[in-house]
C-alpha cells in the first residue's frame, strides 16, 4: 500500500511538474536593524516580501523549469543593485524606484540573490537571500547562514570604511536567528521520520568559511555551486565557502535528536558566549 | 531432522556469542595541575585531555582508539579531571543518541564517575572523538583524539578497496595559550549551566599530532618513512578551528580516496587538499623513486581566509620494496574470532603471540604461504601477533 501511495505521489508530482508555472514575487529593500541573540540591535537592511521590514530575507521556492517574475522595490535612500548570482545580469534600482527581472530556472539547485554593489558591503549588511529550484516532492529545509560584527555594521551605516581583510565576526545566524531560536524556525529545523528523504538547502551569504557537522547521520551532496566534482560525496562534515550554495540529501536510518553544528568557532559562540551560535538539532521520530 | 535443528541451534549460538563479544577500551579524562605539554619554543602549556593509562601524562592528541570493522565496542570513560564533567562524542560514527556524547541530549560523566559508551564499529575509515561538554573550550583544551576503524583485512582501505603497506595518521589542531590558563581551563563546573563566556581565539601554536616546527623533524610523531613503490595510506583529520591546506610533493602521486569514513564516488588526483575543521580525508601516497622531501600544511583563518602559519613534515622514501615485502602486503589471518586453529596466509618467518597484558604466550616460525597454529588451549580474550613486518589482533572464544 505504501509503494502504491508513493507511486501515486510521484505520478501526481511529475504530472504537475510537467507544467512549468510563472511565479510572481516582490522584494522590497528596507533598512532597519538585526536583533541579535543577546538583544543587541545592529543596523541591517534586507529584501522583504512586503514594505514591512523583516530581518530574514525571503526564501523563493521554484520548481525546475519555472519562470520567476520578480519586482524589486527600493525604499532605501541609496541606490542598490540586484543580481541572481550566476544566473542574471546586474540591474540597478535607484531610491524610491523599482525594477523588473524575469528569469527561467532550468537547473535545480540553490542560488543566491543579493546586492553586489560595493561588494561585499551591501551583501554583508544583509541584502542576500536564497532561491531554491527543485524537482522532487520531499521535505525541504532552508539555511541562509551568515555572520555579523556589530561594530562593522555601525561603521558601514555611518559611511565609514572597514578593513575587510581583518574580518572578525561576533554573531552567527541561520535565517537571521541564532541558537536557541533556530530550532523554533520550521523552515530551518530539520524534522522527519525514519526512512524519509529530506533535503537541506544551504546558502552562505556571510564572508567566512563554515564547516557544518551532522551528528547521527551522513548526508549526500546533491549540488555544490563551488565544487561540481563533490556531487554524491557522502559525508558528515560539510565545508561551505562565502557565497557558495550546497544541497544535501539526508535519509535518516534511526530515530533520535542529534545536533548539527558548525566547527567554525564564531558559529559556536555569540559575542563570546557559548553556545549562542548555531547549535541546532535534527529531530527524527520512528 | 533433530540433528539438523541441533546443528542450526549450535551455529546460531556461536554466531550470537561472536556478535556479543565486546572489545572494551578504558580511557581516562584528566586535567593538568601545572603546564606540562612542551611547545616547540620551550614554553609549556596546561591541558585537559584523555589518556589510556591512569597515571600517563596528558598528550595531544589523545590516544588513538583503533578497532576492526564490525567490532562491538564498550568504551569506558573514567573522569579524573577534578572538576568539569566530560563526555566522548564519536564524531562521524553516527551512533545512536544515547551514545553520542552530547550532554544535554544524553548524559555526562562527572568527576570520579565511570560510564560506558557502546557502539558497533561501522565503516572502515578515519574518525575523531572529542568531549562535547562546553565543546568549544574542552576541545581547545586538548580533549580530542583519532578513532580508526580498520577493514577486516587490515591492509585494505575497505572491503574491495585499495591495498596499502603502511598507514600514518595526522591530527591537526592549534593552541591559544590564553585558553589554557587556569582561570579559563579550570572553569566552574555547574552542570545546570551550559553558557560560558570564552576569550577571543588567536592561536600561537599550530600542530601536527600535537607538535610543531623542529619537533616535527626531531621526533617521529608524523614523519613518513617508506620504500619506493610502497603504498602509504595517510589519514588526515582536523580538530582545530583553522582550515588546513596540504601540499603534497609531485613525486608522491597523491590520490584522495575517501572522506569522513566513506569512499569518494571517484578518486581525486591532486597535489593539494583542503581539510576543514571536523573533516577527515584518506590519501594514498606512492613514490616510484627514492626522495627526501616534505609535506607542508597551511593553517588559514576561516574568517579572513589568511594563511597564518605553515608546518612541514619530512618524508624519506629510501630503498625499494622487495619481493618478500610485496608478498606480505596481502597477508592475513582467519578465522577471527576463533576457538581452534588460526590460519596464516602469506605470513612467513617468526611470529610472536602476546596476551592483552603484553606477555609472550607463544612463538613459532612459519615457512609456507599458508599455515595454521592451534590456539584452542589459549584463554578467552584478545591476543596480539607480531610478525616480521606486520601485526595482527585476534580474539580467542
Amino acid at each position: 500500500m505504501n509503494k502504491l501511495l508513493l507511486g501515486f505521489t510521484f505520478g501526481v508530482f511529475f504530472s504537475f511538474n510537467s507544467f512549468s508555472t510563472t511565479v510572481n514575487q516582490s522584494l522590497y529593500i528596507v533598512a532597519d536593524s538585526l536583533l541579535t541573540v543577546d538583544s543587541t540591535k545592529i543596523p541591517y537592511v534586507t529584501f522583504n516580501e512586503t514594505p514591512t521590514y523583516n530581518q530574514s530575507n525571503p526564501i523563493i521556492n521554484l520548481m525546475q523549469g519555472d519562470t520567476l517574475d520578480l519586482w524589486i522595490y527600493n525604499t532605501d535612500s541609496l541606490t542598490h543593485d540586484f543580481v541572481i548570482k550566476g544566473i542574471s545580469s546586474v540591474i540597478s534600482v535607484p531610491p524610491n524606484d523599482s525594477a523588473f527581472l524575469q528569469t527561467i530556472f532550468t537547473v535545480k539547485g540553490s542560488y543566491i540573490y543579493h546586492d553586489p554593489s560595493d561588494f561585499p558591503k551591501n551583501t554583508y549588511l544583509g541584502l542576500a537571500g536564497m532561491i531554491v529550484v527543485k524537482n522532487h516532492p520531499f521535505s525541504c529545509f532552508y539555511w541562509n547562514i551568515k555572520e555579523h560584527n556589530s561594530d562593522w555594521n555601525n561603521q558601514l551605516f555611518n559611511g565609514n570604511t572597514v578593513n575587510w581583510n581583518q574580518y572578525d565576526p561576533k554573531y552567527f545566524t541561520i535565517n537571521s536567528v541564532s541558537n536557541p531560536n533556530i530550532n523554533g524556525d520550521t523552515l530551518a529545523r530539520i524534522t522527519g521520520q525514519v526512512g524519509d528523504t529530506l533535503f537541506l538547502y544551504i546558502t552562505n551569504t556571510g564572508l567566512s568559511i563554515h564547516s557544518i557537522h551532522f551528528h547521527g547521520y551522513h548526508a549526500t551532496i546533491k549540488y555544490s555551486s563551488r565544487n561540481a566534482s563533490h556531487l554524491n560525496r557522502e559525508k558528515d562534515t560539510f565545508p561551505i565557502y562565502s557565497m557558495e550554495t550546497i544541497v544535501l540529501k539526508i535519509t535518516p536510518d534511526k530515530e533520535g535528536e542529534y545536533p548539527i553544528h558548525d566547527h567554525n568557532l564564531v558559529a559556536i559562540t555569540g559575542n563570546n558566549i557559548y553556545p549562542n551560535g548555531m547549535f541546532t538539532t535534527i529531530l527524527i521520530t520512528p | 531432522m533433530k540433528k539438523i535443528i541441533l546443528l542450526f541451534g549450535m551455529i546460531t549460538i556461536v554466531f550470537v556469542s561472536m556478535a556479543q563479544q565486546l572489545t572494551t577500551t578504558f580511557i581516562f579524562s584528566k586535567m593538568d595541575i601545572t603546564p606540562q605539554h612542551t611547545l616547540w619554543d620551550g614554553n609549556s602549556t596546561m591541558l585537559m585531555g584523555y589518556t589510556s593509562l591512569m597515571n600517563a601524562p596528558i598528550d595531544i592528541p589523545g590516544p588513538i582508539l583503533r578497532y576492526t570493522e564490525g567490532d562491538s565496542v564498550e568504551l569506558k570513560l573514567r573522569n579524573m579531571s577534578q572538576g568539569a564533567s566530560h563526555t566522548i562524542h564519536l564524531h562521524g560514527l553516527d551512533v545512536d543518541q544515547w551514545n553520542d556524547g552530547v550532554p544535554h541530549l544524553s548524559w555526562e560523566v562527572g568527576h570520579n564517575e565511570t560510564k560506558s559508551y557502546f557502539f558497533k564499529a561501522p565503516h572502515p575509515g578515519t574518525y575523531l572523538y572529542h568531549c562535547h561538554v562546553t565543546s568549544a573550550l574542552h576541545v581547545q583544551s586538548g580533549m580530542y583524539g583519532l578513532l580508526i576503524i580498520d577493514a577486516q583485512n587490515p591492509n585494505e582501505t575497505w572491503d574491495g578497496g585499495y591495498s596499502f603497506h603502511k598507514d600514518y595518521a595526522w591530527m591537526m589542531s592549534e593552541v591559544d595559550t590564553i585558553w589554557h590558563t587556569d582561570s579559563i581551563i579550570n572553569h566552574p563546573h555547574d552542570t545546570t549551566t551550559i553558557m560560558r563566556e570564552l576569550p577571543n581565539y588567536n592561536p600561537q601554536y599550530f600542530f601536527v599530532n600535537g607538535r610543531s616546527e623542529h619537533q616535527l623533524t626531531d621526533t617521529n610523531v608524523a614523519a613518513i618513512t617508506a620504500k619506493a613503490n610502497e603504498t602509504i595510506l595517510l589519514r588526515l583529520a582536523n580538530i582545530g578551528y583553522y582550515g588546513n591546506k596540504f601540499h603534497f610533493p609531485m613525486h608522491l602521486n597523491a590520490r584522495i580516496i575517501s572522506s569522513d569514513g566513506r569512499p569518494l564516488p571517484s578518486i581525486e588526483v591532486s597535489d593539494t587538499l583542503e581539510v576543514l575543521p571536523g573533516e577527515r580525508y584518506q590519501v594514498l601516497l606512492q613514490s616510484a623513486i627514492e626522495i627526501m622531501d616534505s609535506i607542508s600544511v597551511d593553517y588559514f583563518n576561516l574568517n579572513t581566509q589568511d594563511i597564518e602559519n605553515a608546518q612541514i613534515v619530512p618524508i624519506n622514501i629510501s630503498g625499494f620494496i622487495s619481493s618478500v615485502d610485496e608478498l606480505n602486503k596481502d597477508s592475513y589471518i582467519y578465522p577471527n574470532p576463533t576457538n581452534g586453529k588460526l590460519n596464516f596466509v602469506n605470513v612467513k618467518g617468526k611470529i610472536n603471540i602476546y596476551d592483552s597484558f603484553g606477555k609472550l604466550i607463544f612463538e613459532t616460525t612459519l615457512n609456507t604461504n599458508e599455515e595454521n597454529v592451534d590456539v584452542s588451549h589459549f584463554s578467552t580474550g584478545v591476543y596480539f601477533i607480531k610478525t616480521t613486518n606486520k601485526n595482527f589482533k585476534f580474539f580467542k572464544l
